[in-house]
């Protein structure tokens, strides 16, 4: 099966996943392996879902794998998973958007939210580095989101984790910067039509994930700073950074 | 979340709640009576039903299997057609037959059982399913194969039998994007039927496109076009419509004058009498994808589609029949189309075609006298033994379909008892 077409040898684009079950991870791994030869590796939870996402890019004539791992275990020893190979790109994609109210009412959902949108990105961020600093090579990509730029009554908890991954992730590009052929990506969807979002009625500030993760792969392959999802985020967040207080302060954002 | 979804027809809106699965082990199911709902290119209710728990399948979009060997492609029920054609046209495959629209998604093609330009050399879409599973509302997962009951009740069986969660179609071999197509120009239904029966041999792809508004010599006057897969040549699949139609057009834009006069340059468009050139699939089987929303021309009242089938033993005088109805009625639009389907057979219980010729036109909703022009066409295909076809229909009478739907009650005997439509609830109740 997929002889004709299959990718193997030493010249496929090699990329591992974290969370690649979600949403748009899955659009961007379709993406990349519409347009190049590629392997992947797709690291989650659910055997389910990891093995018809690995189904799904087997058949449009990629190489999958997928092994299930719980991404918040502090004990994961995600260098050794990631050791036989090297690898071109790291990609970071889980996360979770929680009901603001209920969690900061909660002390230990409090906890878990960061430690899935802060803490566990962080930990296998580390890990993906080493490898980086070994190969001299290779590429760290990670979601965070426009919900980091500034923080709003709306999702400051969810925003907040993604800002810090963001100070972070600028951290890293200035650790791997006398890397040249090493790059650190930030991907910074903004609403984004996805089962992250299924409780939020949509307007038309929202895009679809396929979109969201056709843009992802474009900023990737350019080794961007930080990508906005879709661009015009960016100017839209500027905006809203720069309001004054007293006028941000009557807004409902 | 409850939600207000509406069909291709724009006729109205209906409020449902609305489920977007994102795997297929997440298809919650539940009491309350659901449907599934695909890209909504059904014109009227039979991809809606009010009130009830509509599951938009659009994320179910994944390619489980391919061989580039046989053609043979597994995939989720949510995937559309066009991302089926991005993903095999270069691979050097097609769909074994499509739709004039590409925005169908893969569950839908088959509820719906489909048909194209080449259905007189294969059969409906559903001719190609050879397997494909269903989720039951009871829980149960079947997988069901061509022959089985389950399979025949579910190739068009409008959603009722279960969600389709994954099917497999069989897909043709090309050796190239481009189809060598012939336009010819004829002035009667007497000149289509000479043109449709010395093409169906020789050409792969056949289809009429009508001047529902020609009078007396100009009645039934038309373009025959007919095409075959070109020899070689790229293998480019089609590109994202680049126009699109955000807002409905007002009242006015669209008359009888304004259709008239779109109709004779569309008519006049070559000259000589016969056109040939080569051009895209895209071009040739789906011009209306290049524009976004076009069902929007017909502004914020919506549209309806009238499809229906005269068996051959008919002749072609209950088609002239209608279309002298139509012509003096001086509604339709530019949409009119002629088709002669073949005699081979779906496997579908409920599936539309029949052999003879099937004539599809579009009329914006001027209320009452497009419904009563409707009772006149309606007469005209009852009297001819004829039938409507479910996925384009807003307004069937509930006795037509029951009359013309022979094996009804074995379809009804196979049918989910926890799916509705709003179509099935006007047809049956």
């Amino acid at each position: 099966m997929n002889e004709a077409i299959s990718s193997s040898g030493p010249s496929a684009y090699r990329v591992v996943v974290f969370g690649a079950t979600s949403a748009i991870a899955g659009h961007t791994l379709r993406s990349i392996a519409s347009e190049r030869k590629a392997s992947f590796l797709l690291i989650g939870r659910n055997e389910t879902h990891l093995s018809d996402t690995t189904a799904d890019l087997i058949s449009r004539g990629a190489e999958a794998r997928w092994i299930t791992a719980d991404l918040c275990d502090p004990l994961q020893d995600w260098d050794s998973y990631l050791k036989e190979d090297t690898w071109d790109l790291f990609l970071i994609a889980h996360g979770s958007l929680p009901d603001q109210e209920s969690t900061l009412a909660d002390r230990h959902a409090i906890g878990r939210e960061i430690d899935i949108n802060f803490i566990s990105p962080v930990r296998i961020a580390a890990a993906c580095t080493r490898i980086i600093e070994r190969q001299k090579s290779g590429t760290l990509a990670i979601f965070g989101s426009v919900a980091g730029d500034r923080g709003r009554q709306s999702n400051y908890l969810y925003g907040s984790t993604k800002a810090a991954l963001e100070t972070f992730t600028e951290g890293l590009r200035h650790r791997l910067a006398p890397l040249p052929q090493a790059s650190v990506v930030l991907l910074k969807p903004g609403m984004t039509d996805t089962p992250m979002t299924a409780g939020i009625r949509k307007g038309p500030l929202f895009s679809s994930a396929e979109s969201v993760g056709a843009l992802a792969w474009r900023a990737i392959k350019r080794g961007s700073h930080v990508a906005y999802l879709p661009g015009w985020w960016r100017w839209l967040m500027i905006t809203i950074r720069s309001l004054p207080f007293f006028v941000f302060s009557r807004t409902k954002l | 979340m409850k939600r207000s979804i509406h069909s291709w027809g724009r006729l109205g809106s209906v409020l449902a709640d609305v489920d977007r699965p994102q795997w297929r082990d997440q298809i919650h199911l539940s009491p309350t009576p659901i449907l599934p709902y695909g890209l909504g290119r059904s014109y009227g209710d039979s991809c809606l039903l009010t009130d009830g728990r509509m599951i938009e399948t659009r994320s179910l979009d994944r390619i489980l299997n391919f061989c580039p060997q046989t053609g043979r492609l597994r995939a989720e029920c949510g995937i559309s057609l066009d991302e089926i054609l991005q993903f095999c046209v270069p691979r050097g495959w097609f769909l074994p037959t499509t739709p004039g629209t590409r925005q169908v998604t893969l569950g839908g093609a088959i509820a719906n059982d489909v048909h194209g330009k080449n259905h007189h050399l294969v059969g409906c879409f559903g001719n190609h399913v050879p397997v494909l599973e269903l989720l039951r509302t009871d829980g149960t997962l079947t997988t069901v194969h061509e022959g089985d009951p389950l399979h025949s009740a579910t190739i068009g069986g409008l959603g009722l039998t279960g969600i389709i969660t994954w099917a497999d179609i069989q897909l043709a071999p090309i050796q190239t994007s481009l189809i060598d197509a012939e336009y010819v120009r004829f002035r009667g239904l007497e000149e289509f039927q000479q043109l449709s029966s010395e093409s169906s041999g020789t050409w792969e792809h056949t289809v009429a496109w009508i001047d529902c508004l020609g009078k007396g010599s100009s009645l039934g006057r038309g373009i025959f076009i007919r095409g075959n897969w070109a020899g070689h040549g790229p293998l480019d699949p089609h590109k994202a419509p680049m126009v699109s139609i955000p807002v409905d057009f007002p009242r006015f834009a669209l008359n009888r004058h304004s259709i008239g006069a779109f109709n004779s340059l569309y008519y006049h468009r070559f000259i000589g009498s016969t056109k040939s050139l080569q051009q895209h699939y895209s071009g040739f089987f789906h011009p209306l994808d290049s524009i976004d929303g076009w069902s929007r021309i017909y502004g914020s009242k919506g549209f309806f589609q009238y499809q229906c089938v005269i068996p051959t033993s008919m002749g072609i005088e209950p088609i002239n029949h209608m279309l002298r109805l139509i012509a003096a009625s001086g509604q339709g639009s530019f949409l009119a189309v002629l088709k002669t389907f073949g005699s081979i057979p779906s496997p579908g219980i409920l599936s539309f075609p029949l052999p003879g010729i099937t004539l599809a036109l579009d009329f914006s909703n001027q209320g009452e006298s497009t419904n009563r022009l409707f009772s006149q066409l309606d007469q005209i295909v009852r009297e001819a033994n004829g039938r409507w076809y479910p996925a384009k229909d807003a307004r069937m009478n509930a006795g037509d379909f029951q009359a013309s739907f022979p094996r009804l009650a074995e379809f009804e005997s196979l049918m989910d008892p926890g799916m509705m439509s709003d179509f099935w609830k006007r047809m049956t109740s």
